[in-house]
């Protein structure tokens, strides 16, 4: 079969040549349909038709639109229509009751962000929460996975133990541990307390509310990536490590640098999705808190939520949420940028 | 321990002292171990066995070990929590159900139509599709939680948000995800060619090439799209609150802030209502942890 269609495309060459560069252009440049030697030798002839030079085949045109229609209807409608409304509504005072009513206010809505200090808490808390959680998250994931990679007895269970946390629903994590860490009545405290020491405001403490929060995401995610991670650690050629130590090298030089190059690729991945998924943070504090005490946990996913839902207000709310999707879609290129340059 | 190693290697002959270094490291490692999944597990560990309790118990047990553990002397009343949350709150058991309807919903439509878009947009040229693809990759660094409001507006302007089509508006938005017709593309590119194009020659249509033969060859990709959507469909909250006022119609993640909120607090109740609705997220699990474990693994190879 390959033969044929290699004779086919050198057919088509000389005919090219013996036709000239004129033809060749003049015939492009018209859309209309012609029959063509495809491939095949020439026993099914496919309809096909041209636009500006490039060539599309009338089944494959078809089909193509059918596949891919429902999902461009869905895309348009839920993935790009959210963006666009809000791309218009930033720059109006329009309000959830009254939406036929929105005024154009110019750039009002985005003077009113750099004004407002609950949105600079909102960044804060967001950054905090995403420099913290990702390299807890990350080496607590990296590290179990090489645990459970070098132990041989019982590696199963570990790993089981270990995802426990991911199976609870998001939801359900934030509520158990917001019962674990009632200040009055929480398991935690009177474990502290039966221990003799300080019980300690879980939920009501500005600072330590936060830093809770990071460490429950943490805890209910690194199975997740643990997962991912020793998946990537299976894969690693062995004879690497069988010729790294008749070099000479301890398990620490072992790891640097055999074991980090090779999941390198896996690693920059995991960070990239953490990192995103991170900035989104909005569940946790939702459900936990409700962004207190005193905005210290309100996050900008949630922030932008509550403006939109609470307060009705969703001129400002779609401001925010512009302002924050630049800000991430640039952390998140750059991020790309970084990673696939050092691929090379 | 720098110590204890000295003496080892002091007194005694090479192989003892090896043999001692090995279980002196085995401890450590047992340790270790243990003390992680005792960090890892301890609530869960707690919340199970504290469903089985009354609330004077459980505030009784609290500061001594017995909280870990259920109490055998009242073995007769372990499930009287389980019943009274069937009695006191009605859709407990349907908003499982709904959780579960949504799931399944939401990955059939996704796995059929995703996947559709993938392979158009990774093997078929149309005019277009180059187009399409741009579009895709520029839409995905867009985070979906900030258009939450907007999108709000958008499915009430379409008439989606009344008491008959809310759960159209809550479904239809999920069923097409930029992430996911990225990843079958590229699964779909890396497959050869060859075989498609020895199909398409024996006179085999587009779609019949698709359903017969793509599918049944990239049963991974459609595994980890599976394992995604259900992990991001069970665990959806915000929309669903926003949308569903019914409880009726509330998937489980959003009833069971109503049992955790519920006033008087009864904590054996609110451990009851978390702990059964983890049973089926953890049945699926356990049955289909092959693919589980596949699908995470595969999202990571990229």
């Amino acid at each position: 079969m390959d033969n044929t269609a290699d004779v086919t495309r050198e057919g088509e060459g000389e005919r090219l040549t013996r036709y000239g560069e004129f033809l060749k252009r003049a015939k492009s440049k018209l859309p209309r349909m012609h029959l063509s030697l495809k491939g095949d030798g020439g026993k099914h002839r496919q309809p096909y038709f041209k636009i500006i030079r490039t060539e599309y085949s009338r089944e494959e045109t078809l089909w193509g639109w059918i596949f891919v229609l429902p999902c461009v209807i869905l895309g348009a409608i839920f993935v790009l229509g959210p963006i666009v409304i809000s791309l218009y509504y930033a720059f109006t005072d329009a309000n959830l009751l009254r939406l036929d009513e929105a005024q154009w206010v110019g750039f009002e809505n985005f003077k009113r962000v750099f004004e407002d200090s609950t949105v600079g808490l909102a960044l804060t808390n967001t950054l905090t929460f995403v420099v913290e959680v990702v390299p807890l998250q990350l080496f607590t994931a990296l590290g179990l996975a090489l645990l459970v990679n070098k132990i041989t007895h019982g590696n199963t269970f570990l790993r089981w133990a270990f995802f426990v946390p991911v199976m609870l629903s998001l939801a359900i994590t934030s509520m158990l541990w917001m019962n674990l860490l009632n200040d009055s009545d929480g398991l935690i405290n009177a474990l502290i307390l039966a221990c003799g020491g300080i019980p300690v405001n879980w939920m009501t403490d500005e600072v330590i509310t936060l830093q809770a929060i990071i460490f429950i995401s943490a805890w209910q995610g690194a199975g997740y990536q643990m997962m991912i991670f020793i998946s990537a650690l299976k894969n690693v050629d062995h004879s690497l490590y069988e010729a790294s130590e008749i070099d000479g090298a301890g398990s620490w030089n072992r790891f640097v640098h055999v074991t980090l190059p090779a999941i390198r690729p896996t690693f920059s991945f995991v960070l990239i999705t953490m990192l995103i998924s991170a900035f989104r943070i909005v569940t946790q504090p939702m459900i936990m808190t409700q962004g207190g005490p005193n905005n210290h946990t309100m996050t900008m996913s949630y922030y932008i939520y509550l403006q939109g839902t609470q307060y009705r207000d969703i001129g400002y709310s779609s401001a925010i949420a512009l302002i924050f999707t630049f800000v991430m879609a640039a952390v998140s290129l750059t991020l790309r940028r970084l990673f696939e340059g050092k691929k090379d | 321990m720098e110590s204890l190693m000295h003496i080892i290697r002091a007194r005694k002959p090479r192989y003892v002292q090896r043999a001692c270094l090995r279980i002196l490291r085995n401890t450590l490692i047992v340790l270790g171990c243990a003390i992680l999944v005792c960090i890892f597990i301890f609530p869960v560990l707690w919340m199970v066995s504290n469903s089985f309790k009354s609330n004077d118990t459980i505030n009784a047990q609290l500061s001594s070990l017995a909280t870990f553990f259920p109490d055998f002397t009242q073995i007769g009343q372990w499930f009287d929590n389980y019943g009274n949350l069937f009695a006191t709150f009605d859709y407990f058991g349907r908003s499982i159900l709904n959780s579960v309807i949504y799931c399944i919903v939401t990955i059939v439509m996704v796995l059929v139509l995703n996947s559709l878009a993938g392979y158009a947009l990774a093997r078929m040229k149309f005019p277009g599709s180059r187009t399409l693809m741009n579009i895709v990759v520029l839409l995905m660094i867009i985070p979906v939680e900030t258009s939450v409001v907007p999108l709000y507006v958008i499915l009430y302007r379409l008439g989606l948000l009344t008491e008959e089509l809310n759960v159209f508006g809550y479904l239809l938005p999920g069923f097409c995800s930029l992430m996911y017709i990225w990843m079958f593309k590229q699964y779909f590119e890396g497959m050869p060619i060859e075989l498609e194009e020895s199909a398409r020659i024996d006179g085999c249509s587009r779609p019949g090439i698709f359903f017969r033969m793509i599918v049944p060859l990239s049963l991974p990709i459609f595994a980890t799209v599976t394992i995604l959507t259900f992990m991001g469909q069970w665990n959806e909250y915000i929309n669903a609150q926003l949308i569903f006022t019914d409880p009726a119609k509330q998937p489980l993640q959003v009833y069971l802030q109503l049992i955790n909120t519920f006033q008087p607090r009864d904590l054996g109740l609110t451990m009851a209502a978390l702990t059964f609705s983890t049973i089926p997220i953890a049945l699926v699990y356990i049955f289909f942890q092959r693919w589980i474990i596949e699908g995470v693994s595969f999202s990571g190879l990229k």
